[in-house]
């Protein structure tokens, strides 16, 4: 049963952990030809009383995943790297696209729009979430 | 003459006036369009001339800006979020203009690598095209590429800061320029970019355009 449920929910695109925190509208951008690093985009949800951080995502496609975060300051498109994503109680965090975003190195076998990649969210409070990340050509 | 009715003798009196209104704003220059998202410059500005690399590894010059308009994006291929983020945009632009009828010619799209240690023309080349296949991807050595961003605004710099495993980054400039079809530094977009008021925004400059060479 609880097995359906999860199947349930991973097919509805959503997947929440017994600790108050969802995931929402995950998503990859298909990787140009020869682009090097791809980008992926989704929304924490930390519907519980407590704060919480997004310290580490993992994933059998990509050697590594890395927190970003894009920043358009006086014109000017920054990027920096995160070790931790903060998710305030009760708040939602959106990673998109000009803004937090993961960020890993296109592997070999390129991933293509149409196929699913499992992301493994590794959380403060020593908890994980695991998500499927359509590959989109587009938002 | 002698109107009977006051009200002929007051429509009488004035329209006199209202031909010499219209005729003011037959002569009067056309008025710069309200935009959206751009950004016209006062005056257009002229760009000195410049030598960078296309992507099938020709010479493009300050001639390849003329005869057409030109959408100008800067960034670098190796950038996975802002700069295909941008390019997609760009590219829902075109798609918008394609289906305006009274445009005989479409704008170009330009992507210019402020990352030529990265970006060869064969790596510009696959790149661009997957967002449009007519943008065109340029780059140029820095003492080659300064001379052109210097005249935009345009700046960019290696960024210092940890990137982890990704090499380096570039901070660049997130605008996108326009240039007219004599090549002249036309209009600026910044960001948030949105496709719908660039495309509309576009269809206004361009009358404008016609309107007052
Ligand atoms: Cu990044």
């Amino acid at each position: 049963m609880r097995l359906l449920l999860v199947l349930l929910a991973l097919s509805a695109g959503i997947v929440s952990a017994d600790d108050g925190l969802a995931v929402k509208n995950a998503w990859i951008r298909e990787a140009p030809p020869g682009a090097s690093m791809m980008a992926g985009y989704l929304t924490i949800e930390n519907t519980s009383q407590h704060d919480n951080a997004l310290v580490a995502v993992s994933s059998p496609v990509f050697s590594h995943v890395m927190i970003h975060r894009s920043e358009t300051v006086d014109g000017i498109a920054r990027m920096h790297h995160l070790e931790r994503l903060p998710l305030p109680a009760g708040g939602s965090v959106d990673l998109a696209p000009g803004g937090y975003h993961l960020m890993m190195p296109t592997p070999a076998a390129q991933p293509t729009a149409g196929e699913r990649i499992p992301l493994t969210l590794h959380f403060a409070d020593q908890s994980e979430l695991q998500v499927m990340a359509p590959v989109k050509k587009k938002p | 003459m002698i109107f009977h009715d006051p009200r002929k003798l007051r429509l009488a009196r004035i329209i006199p006036w209202l031909i010499v209104a219209a005729l003011l704003l037959a002569c009067a220059p056309p008025q710069p369009p309200h935009l959206q998202q751009g950004t016209l410059l006062p005056k257009a500005k002229p760009v000195a001339g410049f030598n960078l690399i296309n992507d099938k590894g020709e010479s493009f010059t300050l001639k390849d800006l003329q005869g057409h308009w030109t959408f100008a994006f800067f960034g670098y291929t190796h950038c996975p979020d802002v700069c295909p983020t941008s390019l997609s945009m760009l590219a829902r632009v075109m798609a918008k203009l394609k289906q305006q009828e009274n445009l005989p010619r479409l704008p170009r799209g330009l992507f210019v690598s402020v990352d030529p240690a990265r970006d060869t023309p064969a790596v510009m080349a696959k790149y661009v095209k997957y967002f449009d296949a007519d943008f065109v991807g340029v780059t140029g050595e820095p003492e080659q590429l300064q001379p052109l961003t210097r005249q935009l605004g345009i700046l960019y710099a290696k960024a210092a800061g940890d990137s982890g495993d990704a090499g380096y980054h570039i901070d660049h400039s997130a605008a996108i320029v326009l240039f007219d079809p004599r090549g002249r530094f036309y209009a600026l977009f910044n960001v948030p970019h949105d496709a719908d008021k660039i495309a509309s925004d576009f269809m206004l400059i361009r009358n404008y355009y016609e309107a007052s060479e």
